[in-house]
């Protein structure tokens, strides 16, 4: 192709009755360039070249998963809050080559007798934290099981496995210990819950920490002091800011949410609520298109092992439509013909 | 507010060191980088750690960042170079001394290009062929120009080139794609007679 021709159809490019042609949107210009193709059959080719470039090539965009995403991101956070500069998350195969691989061990085992002595007290606590939508089942060294929900985080020290401190959701299943009569502790911001061996839920969400038991029987430690029993069917919560506590039996009409081993149990709670949890879990805001939604009431399992899942069911039980649009989610009235 | 102004002040806290901003800066674009870096480097487990890499990179050298027209290609021109350098330096490992162009994979998948093409009715199977036939750096010329929408400006910079040589690239490109198409038409032509 001549030089002449690039800079010719670079001007088609750029010419905006040519750009109406190409695109058959303006019948002047479809009428002028068909006219002045049949006076001009030499150009022929860089035409349709130039039409060819300016249609392009029409791709189905990828999409990524949003969880996926989110998890990338905790991680990233999480390096740059404690300064680690390399990535280990994938496994990296790397082909080293000899020499490289000798200086590399004498460097990390330099590197190492530097740092332990640095790193030993904050190696002591454990850490395990959940990214939006990502549920996961613990074993704590004493045989307690934990199933930690979305953006939730679980701390403990190695040497006092029995006493945790958390932020957002868990459900324990804590391992009598009767021989030594060990207790276990759960911290919140609002309270120490106490126990021996039992099945409850900690919910530290929305400014305040709501416990749920189900089993055995538990003493409250609140932060102002008070303490309170707990038996099993109770539902109690305590917000230190407000100094508010609430302590009542579950019965069909009172109204509460829960989470046992991957489900949500609602009862009586308005829908307004459920989204709640559902933004709290998985870090989707949210709005009622038909505000009049709001309002309506909840009662039933609702499963979350993952958002979709979970939506689904919410929209079965409730009679309503949830429209995902750029990480929120826009609740509707469902059209019934 | 405009999109353009959204991602301005996205930006401009993210430059502050706001996190949250950092992290809608992360969702927005994470995407399409990841997109491009697969189609670099070919390898999933590799374009994630770069990119990892490149995200905490970006935080924390957020100070030594200087004024920047589009957010978008800046963020392209980082990655990509990031992304050249490691694998540059497992070519090193390995020993090989191939041309820097051998190590970009550009493949395109049938899965990504529309059943509906405008320039042509060709079937998206053969026009997948047609253009992984074409060079490593037409498949990205024309990867940035239709599939990340960038305009050619950014990607002279993007690929380090000339404006002039983005547009005899994706010009060569689309030359061969119309003549390799005519030929395939008037093969099936034959064929069905």
């Amino acid at each position: 192709m001549s030089k002449t021709n690039k800079t010719f159809i670079e001007k088609l490019l750029n010419d905006d009755s040519f750009i109406n042609w190409a695109k058959e949107t303006n019948t002047n210009d479809i009428a002028f360039w068909s006219a002045w193709i049949n006076k001009h059959p030499e150009h022929i080719d860089a035409v349709y070249t130039a039409k060819a470039m300016l249609l392009g090539v029409v791709f189905n965009e990828k999409k990524l998963d949003k969880t996926k995403i989110n998890m990338e991101l905790t991680t990233v956070l999480n390096r740059i809050n404690t300064g680690q500069k390399q990535s280990n998350s994938h496994s990296k195969q790397y082909k080293l080559s000899a020499h490289i691989k000798y200086a590399a061990v004498a460097l990390i085992t330099l590197f190492i007798s530097i740092f332990s002595i640095a790193t030993i007290y904050n190696s002591k606590t454990i850490t395990h934290q959940t990214s939006f939508g990502e549920i996961i089942d613990l074993k704590l060294p004493d045989g307690t099981s934990v199933v930690l929900n979305g953006n939730s985080s679980i701390k403990y020290n190695k040497d006092q496995p029995r006493t945790v401190f958390l932020e957002g959701e868990a459900y324990f299943k804590v391992k009598p210990m009767p021989s030594t009569q060990a207790k276990f502790w759960v911290n919140t911001q609002d309270l120490t819950v106490e126990v021996f061996g039992t099945q409850f839920n900690v919910n530290t969400r929305q400014d305040k920490t709501s416990v749920l038991l189900d089993e055995g029987s538990i003493h409250l430690l609140l932060k102002n002091g008070d303490s309170k029993i707990m038996n099993p069917g109770e539902i109690a919560s305590y917000s230190k800011e407000e100094q508010k506590v609430s302590h009542k039996k579950i019965t069909k009409k009172t109204s509460y949410a829960s989470w046992k081993e991957g489900t949500y149990i609602f009862n009586n709670i308005t829908l307004d609520d459920v989204m709640q949890h559902i933004e709290n879990t998985y870090g989707m805001s949210y709005e009622f298109v038909d505000k009049s939604l709001k309002t309506k009431l909840v009662s039933g399992g609702i499963p979350n092992e993952n958002l979709d899942i979970c939506l689904l069911a919410i929209q079965k039980s409730t009679e309503v439509k949830i429209l995902t649009k750029e990480d929120k989610l826009y609740i509707y009235k469902l059209e019934i013909n | 507010m405009t999109d353009n102004q959204f991602e301005k002040s996205v930006w401009d806290s993210f430059l502050d060191g706001n996190k949250s901003a950092f992290s809608t800066l992360f969702k927005l674009h994470y995407a399409s980088l990841h997109n491009y870096g697969l189609k670099i480097s070919g390898n999933i487990d590799f374009t994630e750690d770069c990119l990892q890499d490149f995200f905490v990179y970006l935080f924390e050298n957020r100070a030594q960042i200087s004024a920047i027209n589009s957010i978008k290609s800046y963020l392209f021109i980082s990655f990509r170079r990031a992304l050249l350098r490691a694998l540059k330096k497992e070519r090193q490992y390995v020993n090989y001394d191939i041309p820097l162009e051998l190590l970009l994979s550009f493949e395109f998948s049938s899965e990504e290009i529309a059943i509906k093409q405008e320039f042509t009715v060709i079937k998206s199977s053969v026009l997948t062929n047609l253009l992984n036939a074409l060079s490593v750096r037409e498949r990205e010329a024309i990867y940035l120009k239709y599939y990340s929408n960038l305009k050619l400006s950014e990607i002279a910079l993007i690929m380090n080139i000339s404006y002039q040589s983005v547009l005899n690239t994706l010009q060569k490109a689309y030359v061969k794609l119309r003549k390799n198409i005519e030929t395939k038409a008037l093969q099936d032509v034959l064929k069905n007679n």
